[in-house]
């Protein structure tokens, strides 16, 4: 489920829940506070969040913010993330694997006698935490480049990430776009001048043809579903007054 | 005229189409080209023009499916950005540990409730902290 890309820990985790819900031997107790529950669906999450780097090593696409950023430093040192990259930088992926493995041994063993301490940030009232991340966050801010007008840059991100919150827009894509746009731009670019103009190239091979097919059939179904239920929430509203307007009539 | 707004999908579908033709209008402003040999206005046109098409679908949408409130708390957001601005404009011409103050009496006053001696107790810790950061860790900051 991690390979898949968009919210691929989070479908993990509904998918494992779902699963867990119809196959685990508990399945009357899950959402009842038993622990089946929550480890199926931390699991998952785990698998997912390490999965996602198939897409990121293999074809070179970040899935989500956390893996653009990774991508972002990989170009930044001038590795190149794509099919090449294990064969180029065995060194670097051989290491980003035994990193992971090192990484949830010492989580296990940090966390299993720390757990009791750990919780005890949740309370911690938020009118302390508060100020405290917004200092960190400047701190941080500030020494990148021993700038200040990097604070009010962050301010003003600030304020527009508020007002995109407000609005529902999620950050994510936003940031794929600000990675993945000048390689988009720039490979786009080449195709038309190599097909002279015509857009048939992209549909006439068979992998970009295959993909863009996925595409339109998901966006159709997209827009299928959402008159439809547009539809059954109008006839279920007439329903409603029809019945209501038949029971005062006979009344 | 506030009812109308207080919708976030409509809001949304503004604020998109907003952003769309701002950029689209200032790609103009670039060499446009042709699809064989793009200019450096085609992208930015064709992105915006696609961000429209999703703006305007939305502010449609809009319409059929159920309001939501849009909740914007003007205040509270104000309040921490000026604590922001205050500590980087405090930093920047007394010294930092006023900034600290500066930034956590600021914006604790989005919160909902307030005390001197909490606030004292946080700018306290955080100037110790900073001092670490100083000390130990090398990160350069202008605290006295």
């Amino acid at each position: 489920m991690g390979i898949l890309p968009g919210g691929g820990t989070v479908i993990a985790q509904f998918a494992a829940y779902a699963v867990e819900k119809k196959f685990s031997k508990y399945a009357d107790e899950i959402g009842h506070g038993a622990i089946e529950g929550v480890a199926g669906y931390a699991a998952a999450d785990e698998a997912a969040a390490r999965t996602s780097f198939i897409p990121l090593m293999s074809i070179g696409i970040p899935e989500n913010a956390v893996m653009a950023l990774m991508m972002a430093a990989f170009i930044i040192k001038g590795i190149q993330p794509g099919p090449n990259m294990i064969a180029s930088h065995p060194d670097l992926f051989w290491g980003l694997v035994a990193s992971m493995w090192v990484g949830n041994v010492f989580l296990v063993v940090m966390n299993v006698p720390m757990v009791r301490y750990l919780l005890s940030i949740f309370k911690i009232p938020y009118n302390v935490l508060f100020p405290c991340i917004l200092f960190f966050c400047c701190v941080g801010t500030y020494s990148v480049n021993n700038n200040m007008d990097d604070i009010f840059i962050t301010a003003a991100f600030g304020l527009m990430g508020y007002l995109f919150m407000r609005l529902d827009l999620d950050a994510p894509p936003l940031l794929l776009g600000f990675i993945l746009g000048p390689m988009l731009e720039e490979n786009f670019r080449r195709a038309m001048l190599l097909s002279r103009g015509s857009f048939g190239t992209f549909v006439s091979r068979p992998i970009s043809g295959s993909l863009l097919g996925l595409l339109a059939i998901f966006i159709v179904w997209q827009v299928v579903s959402f008159f439809r239920a547009a539809r059954k929430a109008r006839l279920s509203g007439e329903l409603l007054t029809a019945s209501t307007h038949s029971v005062e009539s006979a009344t | 005229m506030k009812a109308i707004f207080n919708d976030r999908n409509l809001v949304r579908g503004i604020v998109l189409v907003a952003i769309a033709l701002g950029f689209g209008l200032g790609s103009f402003n670039y060499n446009i080209g042709d699809f064989s040999r793009a200019g450096p206005g085609l992208f930015p046109l064709m992105v915006a023009s696609l961000l429209l098409l999703v703006g305007i679908s939305t502010v449609i949408r809009s319409q059929f499916t159920e309001r939501v409130a849009l909740g914007f708390s003007m205040k509270n957001i104000v309040i921490v950005i000026a604590a922001l601005c205050g500590f980087a404009i405090v930093s920047m011409f007394v010294n930092m540990i006023a900034g600290i103050a500066v930034l956590v009496f600021g914006s604790t006053a989005a919160g909902n409730s307030y005390s001197w001696v909490r606030n004292l107790k946080i700018t306290v810790g955080l100037i110790i902290v900073a001092f670490c950061f100083q000390k130990f860790l090398g990160v350069q900051l202008p605290l006295i």
